[in-house]
């Protein structure tokens, strides 16, 4: 068994790797992900994810239901990371999963993929805290700078995390954003990752997030039109079914983080599509509290205050 | 009597620390006093209200009935305001500490909660509170009695049952006795009852109950209580955990047994809220147990720093040659975690430590650590110094300008390019980044780091990359460098992430220091130098050398652009781009970028460049949108010059240097002017609407000149120049960053090269006008009557203004529209269950820039991580739920 097979196998247990070995992981990352495109080009059949947040027994939840990689194909719509209480593990294992099965699993960016966003709603001090130090931040950080930022299924389907921008009009337009950068605070890219489709906006909004714009049933006509695709899949908003259709079904929301925060209540989704791209939402719950372990934030156990 | 608050332990009085505000006739917040604040209950009646004692003479300086009306809001996590009836104006009470405002918010909404439901069921206080008079007898039999009354409790009761509890010496050692009956017979019902009272009891969140059972007798019976959770199938072993696995290193003893006795119970603390009861508690529970851990912190770092023989013996050890070098490593270690504790201390009283560590001399300590072989030490030596920069850069700063600190600064530089193996060592360029920030230096200090940093390192770093690339450019493509030896020979060992730190110092110092950068790069070629990173074989390297060129060229500094054009310094990276040929990947993207960048900036003398030398390998990517609209604009760019009778740009350009500075501004405008009013007047205007729709297989759907662009939305440099650009009277920090004798044209065109600078700064305010909400304003008030006194989280609060959010052209909307979600407009609410709307995230955006980063870590740590600070402020924590 190869290392990697190993840490993978850890990691399936929930328990996090070593920093040198998250070291030695990353620098692989980066070589498969300096590879991917802006709007990756992705193949069905396909699972597609929403939000996962560092909820990682509800993520074995989601292999459970979706099946494992590689044998089943997928492609995750970003928000790793944050909120739950395993945003290292959640990030470690599908990270180990890219680099393992590069062409069977796509990660693409997440607006909590980002240093700023971070370092307020938990990955920071998990890392901080399981590791005693903010190196492994830094790592998964620079990673997140390369994640791609969208994907094309079978040139019908666009994925993205959050929604639209107006600085987009065509697909071709995203291929000449540096991507390696922080998540910046407006413009096409920071769109892509924060935007929303809202019932009563005609056209562009302001978004009240305060970053990437709301976006109405018009925007999609035009974009889906213009670009020839037939809807477009994304992720970034709680929906308590786990998947909503808008705009006459040319845009749908997933979400695959069940009981958001350990608390929403809400039931998760993936959307599988097969090689015909017929879809099939499947719906699960949260992992019953027993096949959870116990919390892995151990702290370090030695101090001298 | 009933409420909680008042017997709180000294340690923790800071949390109930306010000031009381009252809004006069003017519309100005009056400083009414600074006390302390409670909830209790009114005198001779049973209604509950708010009480703030004055600090210094305990007169009573608020007395407020809390209301069942919805009149309460609770801003930017340390303020509650209401408008009260009986003064019938508004009053505010800041807190100093987050915790304690969370703590009193929630007293309200639970009291005004409990009102509701009175009024709900015809039922008064007095009758639900009376119910429990006092607490069962504490014996096997009654375990489910106590349950029952722990689990079942309303608010009244609770409360009740918190001053219960609190005032019986016995109950908790007769509980645990029964804990330890159970344990020994194996009784699992009872071991069970007792985990879901010790549960229920913790969650009462009562600051007097913690006081008791973290004591050094209750503590491990309580944890070994909460070992039997029936919701988990396997017995937990905590206590085992505790007593076997954990160990106190005791790298200098510690005589004080108070000192002692806290920093276990810090840990034992912290182990319950983050392993034992993780899952179960709620956020009011953990900002308590955060407090009592961060209490526990200060009270213990300052006690020791107070203790000048300890400061002094452990710096002596440290020093001693008779020390051995285990027991120094150890004292490092030690060191670390004093001074990472240190961040529950005020920030004076923090900054104090720090100055008076420096005096002991740690950073001599440090240096020696740093060439240490062990690599653990040398790396918690950075990991001190990144806590040093956190709370002031120029401590450090000083350090290294002075004569004994250079082997530090080259230590560090070094650390920099040292191959670290499998361990992490992104903290060197960390340092270094905090080290040379423009933005933080003032004064000599900054001129004297930034001149050793070029004088004696940059020609370093430079050198690491030039002896760790293949002098060949064929030898990119070349597959058998693979490995660490190189077979080409000049490639060494060099681990790309180390060059590709350096490349990212690199580029922070093109816009740190533009102007330093500016002379060092011509004289030394640096900019070849980088771009032999071009042929490493790794592509993100190839990439960072794209960027860092791109980096320079956002200069918009004539000097470097007409030194890339002589020297053909885009060769590498066209050379790169073709080779990389029809792959979409990020290099594609980075170069491609780089292209619209020149194109959209106008830069004349790279278009004509870029397509006279190299159109030959760019033609066959015509497909490509952005090489297409390249040829275009060059060829309208020729057209422009053909009008204007003068042929070449570079030729034109030439006879303009040879004049007065003035004249060639005035030239160099007049021709950017020009130009704008005939053939780009069509792009100029196309910019402002909606691009063009394109195909997506990247041919245009309409003619050239109107080439659709990306990024429409952030393209504002072109208005921007036109308003805000005159050759200015400069501001920026640059200015004092003179560059002796040696480039005496360069002084003369640094005037231009400022072009960006200045939109730059009109941006910035322009955000900070739009982001600021008017509900803010009571907030602001505040802040500025605050300054000293109170509110320790200023420095989150101001980062909460930086939203930047342009709203640029193509917003219909209002301009000062700015939605970051209002602290005023919501209360009570708990989770939303049913709309997806109520769900969206209010996060600001852009909470902290990144060269904030290192501060606001330790501010918004100091109160104990949990918090969210940049989280506009909502009625209640839960709301912190609602996104994602």
């Amino acid at each position: 068994m190869s290392d990697l097979d190993r840490q993978i196998e850890q990691l399936k247990k929930c328990e996090p790797l070593k920093e040198s070995e998250v070291k030695a992981l990353c620098l692989k990352a980066i070589e498969i992900l300096v590879e991917e495109s802006n709007v990756q080009r992705v193949d069905a059949p396909v699972t597609i994810c929403g939000d996962i947040h560092g909820q990682f027994y509800d993520m074995k939840e989601l292999f459970k239901v979706g099946g494992d990689c590689p044998k089943t194909n997928y492609l995750f719509l970003g928000d790793f990371v944050d909120r739950g209480f395993y945003s290292v593990e959640t990030f470690l294992l599908l990270l180990a999963l890219k680099v393992r099965y590069p062409d069977r699993i796509t990660l693409i960016r997440g607006n909590h993929e980002s240093r700023q966003i971070t370092q307020v709603y938990g990955f920071y001090d998990e890392c901080l805290r399981k590791y005693g130090s903010v190196n492994v931040w830094r790592y998964c950080t620079d990673i997140f700078d390369y994640l791609s930022l969208s994907a094309l299924i079978e040139n019908k389907i666009f994925s993205v995390h959050g929604g639209l921008s107006p600085a987009i009009t065509t697909l071709d337009q995203i291929r000449t954003i540096d991507r390696k950068q922080e998540v910046p605070h407006d413009g096409a890219m920071c769109d892509l990752l924060w935007s929303d489709p809202e019932d009563i906006v005609d056209g562009w909004g302001l978004s009240p997030r305060g970053a990437g714009f709301l976006f109405g049933g018009s925007v999609v006509t035009s974009f889906n039109h213009t670009n020839n695709i037939d809807y477009i899949c994304r992720a970034h908003q709680l929906v308590m079914e786990g998947y909503k259709w808008m705009f006459n079904n040319q845009i749908v929301t997933v979400w695959s983080a069940p009981n958001y925060c350990y608390r929403c209540g809400n039931v998760a989704a993936i959307l599988e599509l097969d090689e015909n791209l017929n879809k099939q939402f499947r719906v699960f719950d949260a992992a019953p509290q027993e096949s959870r372990g116990a919390p892995a934030k151990k702290p370090a156990p030695d101090y001298f205050l | 009597m009933g409420a909680p608050e008042k017997s709180q332990a000294n340690a923790n009085n800071s949390m109930q620390r306010v000031k009381v505000y009252r809004l006069n006739d003017d519309g100005k917040w009056d400083d009414q006093g600074t006390g302390h604040v409670s909830v209790d209950y009114m005198e001779r009646s049973e209604e509950l209200g708010l009480f703030v004692v004055d600090e210094e003479d305990n007169e009573t300086l608020l007395l407020h009935r809390i209301s069942s009306d919805d009149i309460y809001r609770k801003q930017e996590d340390t303020i509650i305001s209401w408008r009260d009836p009986e003064y019938s104006t508004e009053l505010a009470l800041s807190f100093q500490e987050t915790t304690g405002c969370t703590y009193i918010w929630d007293n309200i909404c639970n009291v005004q909660r409990n009102l509701h439901f009175n009024t709900l069921n015809n039922d008064t206080f007095h009758s639900v509170n009376s119910e429990l008079r006092e607490l069962p007898a504490v014996e096997l039999s009654t375990l489910p009695l106590i349950l029952k009354t722990v689990a079942e409790s309303g608010i009244a009761d609770q409360m009740r049952l918190t001053e219960l509890i609190g005032n019986d010496q016995e109950f908790f050692r007769k509980l645990m006795d029964l804990f330890r009956i159970c344990e020994d017979l194996d009784n699992v019902d009872g071991l069970h009852m007792i985990y879901k009272i010790v549960k229920g009891i913790i969650l009462l969140n009562s600051p007097q109950i913690f006081e008791k059972i973290f004591g050094d007798e209750l503590i491990m019976d309580i944890i070994g209580a909460l070992e039997y959770d029936p919701e988990v199938p396997r017995v937990q072993h905590h206590r085992n955990f505790l007593k076997e696995h954990v160990v106190y290193k005791e790298a200098i003893p510690i005589k004080d047994p108070l000192v002692l006795s806290k920093i276990h119970q810090t840990y034992r603390v912290g182990y319950l809220k983050d392993v034992v009861l993780a899952r179960v508690l709620d956020e009011g529970t953990i900002a308590n147990l955060n407090s009592i851990i961060h209490g526990n912190n200060a009270l213990v770092v300052s006690l020791l720093k107070d203790d000048s023989t300890f400061i002094q013996e452990l710096f002596a050890r440290l020093r001693s040659p008779s020390t051995s070098a285990e027991s120094k490593k150890n004292l490092v270690y030690f060191l670390h975690e004093f001074c990472s504790l240190s961040k529950s201390l005020q920030m004076v009283q923090q900054l104090r430590l720090f100055r008076d560590l420096m005096n002991e001399g740690i950073f001599d300590i440090i240096t020696d650590a740093l060439q240490s072989q062990d690599k653990r030490l040398v790396l918690t030596g950075t990991d001190i110094l990144i806590l040093f920069l956190n709370q002031d850069p120029n401590l450090l700063r000083s350090y290294v300008v002075r004569q004994e600190g250079i082997l530090l600064f080259g230590l560090l530089v070094k650390g920099m390019i040292t191959d670290f193996e499998e361990d992490m060592h992104c903290q060197f360029l960390e340092i270094l980044r905090s080290l040379l920030d423009s933005y933080t230096l003032s004064g000599a200090q900054r001129d004297t780091i930034i001149e050793i940093f070029y004088e004696k390192h940059l020609g370093q770093l430079i050198d690491v990359i030039t002896a760790s690339c293949p002098s060949e450019s064929g030898a990119q493509s070349s597959d058998k460098s693979e490995g660490s030896g190189g077979s080409i020979g000049n490639e060494n060992g060099t681990k790309p992430e180390i060059l590709s730190n350096i490349c990212e110092l690199l580029c922070f110092c093109v816009l740190h220091h533009p102007y330093r950068i500016k002379c060092n790069f011509l004289l030394n070629n640096v900019l070849d130098k980088v771009l032999l990173l071009t042929r490493r074989r790794e592509r993100y390297l190839v990439v960072a050398a794209v960027r860092f060129v791109r980096t320079i060229l956002s200069r918009s500094d004539e000097h470097l652009i007409s030194h890339i054009v002589k020297n053909n310094l885009l060769k590498p990276i066209v050379d790169a781009f073709v080779s990389n040929g029809n792959r979409y990947n990020l290099l594609n993207s980075a170069v491609l970028e780089l292209f619209e960048y020149i194109r959209k900036e106008n830069l004349k003398l790279l278009l004509k460049y870029i397509v006279d030398s190299f159109w030959d390998q760019l033609a066959k990517f015509e497909n490509l949108v952005s090489i297409q609209s390249l040829k275009v604009k060059y060829e309208q760019s020729l057209e422009n010059c053909g009008t204007k009778g003068t042929g070449n740009v570079s030729e034109n350009r030439k006879r303009i240097d040879e004049r007065a500075l003035e004249k060639e501004e005035e030239d160099y405008f007049n021709e950017d002017s020009d130009e704008e009013d005939t053939a780009s007047a069509s792009m100029s205007h196309t910019q402002k609407v909606q691009s063009q729709p394109v195909l997506s297989n990247g041919v245009t759907a309409s003619c050239p000149p109107l080439s659709p662009r990306s990024g429409g939305l952030v393209d504002y440099e072109d208005d921007e120049d036109d308003e805000d650009y005159r050759p200015p009277p400069r501001k920026q920090p640059e200015t004092s960053e003179e560059v002796e004798g040696t480039m005496e044209a360069l002084r003369l065109k640094r005037k231009l090269a400022s072009k960006d600078n200045k939109p730059e700064v009109a941006k910035k305010q322009r955000f900070g006008k739009n982001s600021r909400s008017k509900d803010n304003n009571v907030f602001a008030a505040l802040c500025t009557t605050l300054s000293q006194a109170v509110l320790p989280s200023k420095k989150i609060a101001s980062t909460m203004h930086g939203t930047p959010r342009t709203t640029d052209g193509n917003q219909s909307s209002g301009e000062e529209n700015h939605q970051e979600k209002p602290a005023t407009d919501t209360s009570g609410s708990d989770i939303p269950t049913t709309t997806d709307e109520n769900h969206k995230e209010k996060e600001p955006a852009a909470s902290r820039i990144c060269s904030d980063r290192l501060h606001s870590n330790s501010d918004s740590r100091q109160l104990g991580g949990e918090e969210s600070p940049l989280i506009p402020s909502n009625s209640s924590p839960e709301m912190a739920v609602n996104g994602s």
